[in-house]
């Protein structure tokens, strides 16, 4: 199974691929990130891959590597059972990878949640903003230099109301200019 | 083994009863009254088929492998069998054991001078149980473990042991994994 | 309720289009009687019309990610029941299987058929819970009732198993907490025909009732094609059409083994995924039958002091067994560096772990990956332009469980 694959992804000479390794039956696939919207349409729309689920984007956090984070997407193929996985180097500096949102509209949660634990910047995301914790959250939880009993300080709802009611403003005036 | 798939089937509904429903709460009432009637005969010759209790008056009756709170071995002559080895302080994943040890000059030379359990983070998962090498915590089946503060849930030596007789339910499921992978049988551990 | 058409008007009335009006904010949740799970849904209506929603999860974020990497690899294992606590053991086997792969070895067939009973028997409890709930938020007591008369009969089984009702962790890496105890295939077969009684009640009461069926006929429809984009799985796929089924299309366990069907439906629709829910308790008790019958006996852990404690038999009498004891509980089980991605078929769809070792004790990454995250997702979608009405089924039966969707 995996190994048709490994032929097909060979056999078309994916600009941005970097590498192609198998791991305990896995196939993974190290991706450009200049090139990972492209690779995953080709991905998704090639019936020789036909990868038409992204079930899963997280990062993995390597502190003192370069690039520090290693954003991982799963994608699983309906009609040909296979899967892949796709990885994306983002450095510390600037945490930065394209969004795939496009590509597959599920990315929109799972890149948010990665935003939110990891703090890496989705461009081109519609709505990247905070997905499980409170937007006045301090730092970014699953890094490994976020302690695991850190205290975050109080917020009160005269922080929070301002803010909030601008927020609401905004996206008012943007879904719904014609009320305004 | 090939599987079949199948599509599941939607009933047409019933043109002359669609709008009142009347059919449909006849039958509730037929299923519902059943019930009430099943309950009650039941009740009537006290042997109940609801399967509430009435909780204080009646206890629950657990399944002999049934995990409740932890709690140390008291043997016959009053002592606890912990040796205060702190394996099951190692193994918890929300660290509320707290043993402190000591020696004597008795047969067993280590025992535990201190040993805490704060019953407000246990979460009854057992792996204190499990990683026990001398059978000395258990997994008992007393689950009321309430009060009125939070330093009333931290239980420490002498609120947490049991004799052993008042375990016999729980040691007993649990005796019986103690061999399933003896390719020989292992020597019979001596009786407490 | 979706055959009335809001901006549809008789002769010589105006239309609600027309009316002059500002869209109504409302906030549904976080702790709404109508969703059994915590989130809260953001609200914009024209009326009754559903014009723009927001959908918030995260209030029952607890770090399961965070805690996973910060213990053992055997100590996650509890947190994992939390994940969907309605169905507490397929999270077991899900995780216990990745760490497994990792290192490569696999249990005994017996510990791989406890293993399969026990999933479905979690299975059952879910959908029992689902159904139940769903009926209940529909304002239909009795059925709830029934299904928690149901679904105790499944968690005393999960009591016989493992002592623990909800909080089971009762899967161990490379085995089973404890064998199953005497007479078990009995009591499941007592137990399972129970509730099968009380299930056929339930069944009685609202199938055929037409208000649980205006409800749910033709309401948060979705196409096939959206679901997947979403990565939706599980019974809201199969009930578009899709017959996905991990225990079919990538079988674990000894899934290969045992003959069952995968229900899906043909709309898409809410009545759909109620109907493909009740067709899977009965191929879950199907599977459990089989799956009893030829139940073998043996072992039900691997012989394997890397990753599995000795028994205890041989621990309190021979050394190298005692000091497998210590090394494995105060180090930890140790597998080789590397990562893997498991998928199991949970009750509501594809739950995924992936797990990152870098040779040490505790996992340096140990992601879920959640079928509750992906399917409420997709709510907004399935909502939009819908009734206000519609907004409470729909949820009902995306079945979104907070300790799932949060973690």
């Amino acid at each position: 199974m995996s190994q048709s694959l490994v032929t097909a992804l060979a056999s078309q000479a994916l600009e941005g691929i970097v590498e192609v390794a198998e791991s305990r039956g896995e196939l993974v696939v190290r991706v450009l990130p200049v090139a990972l919207v492209e690779v995953c349409t080709t991905l998704r729309d090639d019936p020789a891959f036909a990868f038409d689920f992204l079930m899963d984007v997280t990062a993995v956090d390597y502190p003192g590597r370069e690039p520090r984070f290693e954003v991982v997407y799963h994608l699983y193929s309906l009609k040909l059972n296979h899967r892949v996985r796709l990885k994306v180097g983002a450095s510390e500096a600037s945490p930065h990878v394209p969004s795939v949102t496009p590509v597959w509209r599920g990315a929109n949660w799972l890149e948010r949640e990665t935003y939110d634990m990891y703090g890496i910047q989705f461009d081109g995301h519609p709505d990247l903003r905070r997905i499980y914790l409170y937007e006045e959250f301090e730092g970014h939880p699953l890094r490994k230099d976020y302690p695991k009993e850190k205290r975050q300080p109080l917020v009160t709802r005269a922080d929070v109301e301002p803010a909030q009611q601008r927020r609401q403003r905004e996206r008012d005036s943007e879904r719904y200019g014609r009320w305004q | 083994m090939p599987g079949r798939v199948v599509t599941v089937e939607r009933r047409p509904r019933p043109r002359a009863m669609d709008s009142l429903g009347a059919l449909a709460i006849l039958r509730g009432l037929a299923v519902t009254s059943r019930h009430f009637f099943r309950n009650l005969w039941g009740f009537l010759r006290g042997r109940p088929t609801i399967f509430t209790i009435n909780y204080p008056e009646e206890a629950q009756q657990f399944a002999p492998a049934f995990r409740g709170m932890p709690v140390l071995v008291e043997m016959p002559d009053g002592k606890e069998r912990c040796v205060a080895c702190g394996l099951c302080e190692w193994a918890c994943p929300v660290d509320c054991i707290t043993i402190y040890p000591a020696e004597t000059h008795d047969e067993v030379e280590r025992y535990p001078r201190v040993f805490d359990i704060d019953m407000s983070r246990c979460m009854f998962c057992g792996l204190c149980e499990e990683s026990c090498p001398e059978e000395a915590i258990v997994m008992s089946d007393r689950v009321a473990i309430a009060s009125t503060h939070w330093r009333g849930n931290v239980w420490h030596k002498q609120d947490l042991l049991v004799p052993v007789g008042d375990l016999e339910k729980r040691l007993g499921s649990i005796r019986r994994g103690y061999d399933t992978r003896a390719s020989e049988p292992a020597v019979e551990r001596e009786s407490a | 309720m979706s055959d009335t058409d809001a901006g549809s008007k008789a002769p010589g009335t105006v239309g609600l289009d027309e009316l002059h009006g500002e869209p109504l904010e409302l906030q549904m949740g976080p702790s709404h009687p109508a969703t059994h799970g915590t989130v809260r849904i953001s609200l914009k209506l024209h009326g009754e019309r559903i014009l723009w929603s927001d959908v918030q999860v995260g209030y029952l974020h607890r770090g399961f990610e965070k805690e996973c990497e910060a213990g053992e690899y055997a100590q996650a294992i509890p947190y994992t029941d939390r994940l969907n606590y309605a169905s507490p053991i397929i999270n077991n086997v899900g995780y216990c299987l990745a760490v497994e792969k990792l290192f490569g070895v696999e249990v005994p067939p017996r510990g791989q058929y406890l293993r399969t009973i026990a999933s479905e028997i979690s299975r059952l409890s879910d959908h029992f819970t689902c159904l139940g709930a769903g009926a209940m938020e529909l304002a239909a007591m009795t059925p709830f009732l029934y299904c928690m008369q149901a679904r105790e009969h499944m968690w005393d089984l999960h009591e016989a198993l493992c002592g623990a009702r909800v909080t089971t962790n009762y899967v161990r890496i490379g085995g089973l907490q404890s064998d199953a105890p005497e007479g078990f295939a009995a009591l499941c077969r007592e137990k399972l025909a129970a509730a099968l009684a009380i299930f056929a009640d339930v069944e009685r009461m609202l199938t055929e009732n037409p208000i649980f069926r205006d409800r749910l006929e033709g309401t948060g429809i979705a196409s096939a094609e959206t679901l997947i984009a979403y990565g939706v799985t599980g019974p809201l796929l199969r009930a578009a059409g899709v017959p996905l089924d991990l225990r079919r299309t990538q079988p674990y366990l000894v899934y290969d083994q045992l003959d069952f069907d995968v229900p899906i439906g043909k709309t898409g629709d809410n009545y759909d995924r109620y109907l493909v829910r009740v067709e899977e308790i009965r191929q879950s008790v199907r599977i459990i039958e089989q799956a009893l019958a030829a139940l073998p006996d043996g072992p039900i852990d691997v012989d394997d002091p890397r990753l599995r404690l000795p028994p205890k038999g041989r621990v309190f009498n021979r050394m190298e067994e005692l000091i497998d004891q210590f090394k494995l509980v105060t180090e930890g089980a140790r597998p080789p560096a590397g990562e893997v991605y498991q998928a199991v078929e949970g009750a509501n769809g594809e739950l995924g772990f992936y797990i990152v070792s870098n040779g040490s004790g505790r996992p340096w990454k140990c992601r879920c990956r959640s079928p509750s995250f992906s399917n409420t997702q997709v709510l907004g979608e399935m909502v939009q332009g819908a009734l206000l009405a519609d907004v409470v089924p729909t949820f009902d039966m995306i079945n979104m469980i907070g300790g799932e969707c949060d973690r």
